[in-house]
């Protein structure tokens, strides 16, 4: 593509139509002269006029190719040259792309040892002038000399997480911009299809795919445990596949140390597995598939909690609530007893709901007051809204609702909200909900989500449970604010409450509130990861107007991709050839003359 | 001012303003003739007729030098005057001829008026019979010839009386000329010959036939020459409103290529039936046209 230095000298081209606009001049009435020798003048155009015609149509193209060339000249034009053995300083991006899918094995090799192949290659070919950055999945360029980024790269391995090609385009692009020299983004990657994004660029790219030879793949793409906490009798799984279509994978899942059950699974063909009961507590639930080309997405973990389902009194809560609680009794979720209460403050556990009548919510506040719960219902917001989407609630109008106020020096234990305002709380063992749950109050009783809402607020809510999550390897997760340390087999990482977390590998890492384990995170790789086809080169140049090459075509063009040829010469040539035929033409007419 | 003895060399347009026709062609004929360095009488109504051989005492300059390159011996020319010769001056009036390039160079009619003026006085003065035929279209002025004193004076009023005219046609006019010429003659043909060149050579032609001289003084202005003008223009002809739109400095050669074919043209034709051609600009002083004159019509020489 050819760029101008001086682009501005462009709008000089408005000169070119000068030659049309006097040839067409020339088309007016002109003033008439007397002249009795008009025979002669008829006889001469008769024999010339034809030749006369082209010759103005000659001059007329190359006056206006003149002009174009010196304008274009003065632009200073210059178009990328390909196959230079020396480059100018240059400033190019790296993108290294170390996902999941990286660590397949093609032909013997993983794909990320000829990535990491290319890119020392590419290194070696650099000057001192050159700006280099790398950029892997973690999306941060790092700037370095070739021997710093040779490091880096050996000791780069395939990462749980999923790479955007064109988000990470746009962000090496902004790098280029933002240095003096010219440059581009050269990306070495497996060409995912899945990984190849639009993205709106403006710099020189040079895609080095690895691509060859082809690889099959099935990887597991979800756990699904169904409702939490497991009870001690054991329960049922699903667990899905992702991948090349038409095979069939046998897949093995277990929870704990208890005996694993097998099944055969295939992409778009889940599997659903009973298994057997567990003592109550935490436990891993660990699905694993038999051993294929990319190892990294043929297991994953999740965590579970086991537990006798709780024993819930309940008691001027409505008519919704006391259904739903009804149901779940009939169907073994709760039994009846005194471990949770719901709808006054009492029991071990209680979940406590505003009352119908505002006259009582002063006794209730001092109630709370002598429980030593940090919170206390406010004045009533009666302004329609809806829940905030978060873990456990999804978003359900709010037409009525009580503020609820933290009377400590803190705002914690925020577990649902309403336009940002606590709208679920809990202290200890009590929750406190700013509504009633009715639909003069909120629209939930009338939703599907409210009958698990129900499940979940009693089982695992006022049972001290925060969270099982599901996060992607690599990404921040936000984990409760009671949570105090996140735990991994021995590896401990001690977190601020409220803050983020990034999971580095896949796994189950186990959320702990002082020495309680009150929820856990389960990281796996993004399973667009385990669809390993690669996207058609004609795609990638359509999209990014990338030139797409093989690795061991890739590091002698990578800083081909700032070589440009200047182009003035070219066009200032051209203008000599634009003018010696003018001369030429002009001359021509002379000869026409002399017939 | 004009300070010469030599009317006859002066620019046209100057011997112009000394005055009238009348009174300016006769210094233009004394100049020419003084030029020449012959006597009048000898000039044009002098004819060979055999030659002697030389004796002493002998003019040398009637010495015949080709004669003597061939045969080694001195003859000299023996002349016989011949007082009888009639001439027609025939003058184009047409509306061409009243066009001029430049308005400090004089129109084509007028520079012809002078001409015909200064060729009739010159014939007048050897005592020959002398007339006019003018025409455009058609015949619009006669002046049958004589050779009386009287006769130049009626020839500058009938010259001073011509108007332009609008179209050409030559050849009523010549043939009209056949009429008023009974015995061998003289045609003098002044034109600008803008006309149908078929039809005139071949009224020309009959003429020579029938024995007479004829001489063609083919008048141009110098803008018809060379063609210059505006960028761009309407060339118009004012006898026939025929235009052409063009910029002359892309057909300047090739027009003056043209043109120059058409002289050429009437020139090979003219040689070819014994008719003298001469081509006049009207930039040139009458002296030089006179001469040209001379030079072309072989019943001058």
């Amino acid at each position: 593509m050819i760029a101008f230095l001086h682009p501005w000298f462009l709008v000089g081209l408005v000169a070119a139509a000068v030659p049309l606009i006097l040839h067409l001049r020339q088309h007016r009435e002109p003033p008439t002269v007397p002249f009795p020798a008009v025979r002669y003048l008829l006889d001469a155009t008769q024999q010339h006029e034809k030749r006369l015609r082209l010759r103005h149509l000659l001059l007329l193209l190359v006056r206006t190719l003149l002009i174009v060339a010196v304008v274009l000249a003065a632009a200073a034009p210059s178009a990328p040259v390909r196959g230079v053995a020396t480059h100018p300083p240059t400033a190019l991006v790296i993108v290294l792309d170390n996902s999941l899918s990286s660590g397949a094995v093609a032909g013997g090799t993983p794909r990320i040892e000829v990535l990491r192949r290319t890119v020392r290659d590419a290194l070696a070919r650099a000057t001192p002038s050159d700006a280099l950055w790398l950029l892997t999945v973690d999306g941060i360029p790092r700037r370095g000399s070739p021997e710093e980024l040779r490091s880096v790269v050996d000791t780069l391995t395939p990462t749980g997480s999923r790479l955007d090609l064109g988000g990470a385009l746009a962000i090496a692009q902004e790098v280029v911009r933002g240095d003096h020299r010219p440059g581009g983004v050269m990306v070495v990657t497996d060409l995912q299809a899945t990984a190849v994004t639009p993205a709106a660029v403006e710099v020189p790219v040079l895609v080095v795919a690895a691509t060859d030879p082809a690889v099959q793949n099935v990887g597991l793409e979800a756990i699904e445990l169904g409702s939490q906490p497991w009870g001690i009798d054991g329960a049922r799984v699903v667990i899905r596949a992702a991948g090349d279509p038409g095979l069939r994978v046998p897949a093995q899942v277990r929870v704990g140390d208890r005996p694993a059950r097998q099944a055969l699974v295939a992409a778009g063909a889940p599997a659903t597995l009973s298994l057997p009961a567990a003592r109550p507590g935490w436990h891993e639930v660990a699905a694993e598939l038999d051993a294929d080309e990319l190892r990294s997405d043929d297991r994953r973990v999740s965590g579970v909690r086991v537990a006798p389902v709780a024993a819930v009194r309940w008691g001027g809560v409505g008519r919704f609530v006391e259904a739903a609680l009804a149901t779940l009794r009939d169907n073994g979720r709760v039994r009846e007893g005194n471990e949770v209460v719901v709808g006054e403050l009492g029991g071990a556990s209680a979940v406590v709901l505003p009352p119908a009548e505002p006259a009582r919510l002063g006794a209730l506040n001092r109630a709370l007051e002598q429980r030593g719960v940090p919170w206390r219902y406010g004045v009533m917001v009666e302004v329609p809204s809806v829940t905030d989407s978060g873990s456990w609630l999804g978003r359900h109008e709010v037409t009525r609702r009580y503020a609820l106020v933290p009377a400590g020096s803190g705002r914690t234990g925020v577990l649902a909200t309403v336009g940002g305002a606590p709208w679920m709380v809990r202290a200890g063992s009590v929750v406190l909900l700013g509504s009633r749950l009715e639909p003069e109050w909120t629209g939930l009783p009338y939703s599907a989500a409210f009958l698990p809402f129900i499940d979940a607020l009693v089982n695992r809510i006022a049972r001290s449970e925060v969270v099982v999550a599901d996060a992607a390897v690599g990404a921040p997760t936000l984990v409760p604010d009671v949570v105090t340390e996140v735990r991994q087999g021995a590896a401990t990482w001690s977190v601020e409450g409220g803050a983020g977390f990034r999971p580095p590998a896949p796994g189950v890492y186990w959320l702990l509130a002082g020495r309680d384990t009150v929820g856990a995170l389960s990281a796996a790789g993004d399973p667009r990861e385990s669809l390993l086809a690669a996207a058609p080169a004609s795609v990638v140049e359509g999209l990014w107007g990338a030139r797409v090459v093989e690795p061991a075509a890739g590091p002698a063009a990578a800083f081909s991709l700032a070589a440009r040829a200047d182009l003035r010469g070219a066009f200032l040539w051209l203008a000599v050839v634009c003018g010696l035929a003018e001369l030429v033409v002009a001359a021509w007419g002379g000869r026409i003359g002399r017939h | 001012m004009v300070r010469t003895e030599r009317l006859d060399l002066l620019d046209p347009a100057d011997v112009a303003r000394l005055g009238g026709l009348e009174v300016t062609t006769e210094g233009v004929v004394e100049g020419f003739l003084t030029g020449l360095h012959r006597s009048p009488r000898r000039g044009f109504s002098v004819e060979f007729a055999e030659h002697r051989m030389y004796q002493p005492g002998d003019e040398l300059r009637y010495i015949d030098w080709k004669l003597l390159g061939r045969n080694d011996r001195l003859y000299v020319k023996q002349y016989e005057e011949e007082t009888n010769l009639r001439a027609m001056m025939v003058c184009d009036v047409s509306a061409s001829m009243a066009w001029q390039g430049d308005p400090a160079r004089l129109t084509k009619l007028e520079y012809a008026r002078r001409l015909v003026a200064a060729l009739g006085m010159i014939l007048l003065r050897q005592r020959d019979a002398t007339g006019l035929v003018a025409f455009d279209e058609g015949v619009r002025a006669i002046l049958p010839a004589r050779a009386r004193q009287a006769q130049w004076r009626q020839l500058a009023i009938t010259l001073d009386g011509l108007v332009p005219g609008q179209g050409t046609a030559a050849e009523p006019a010549l043939r009209r000329v056949l009429g008023l010429l009974r015995r061998r003659g003289l045609v003098v043909f002044v034109s600008d010959l803008l006309l149908d060149r078929e039809l005139a050579l071949k009224a020309l032609r009959f003429l020579r036939h029938r024995g007479h001289q004829v001489l063609v003084l083919h008048l141009m202005d110098p803008a018809e020459v060379e063609l210059s003008g505006p960028a761009e223009a309407r060339f118009e002809d004012p006898e026939t409103r025929e235009a052409v739109v063009l910029r002359p400095r892309d057909w300047a050669e090739a027009y003056q290529a043209t043109v120059t074919g058409v002289v050429s043209a009437w020139r090979r034709e003219c040689r070819r039936r014994g008719i003298g051609y001469a081509r006049i600009t009207t930039d040139t002083p009458f002296g030089v046209a006179l001469r040209g004159a001379l030079v072309h019509g072989a019943r001058l020489t």
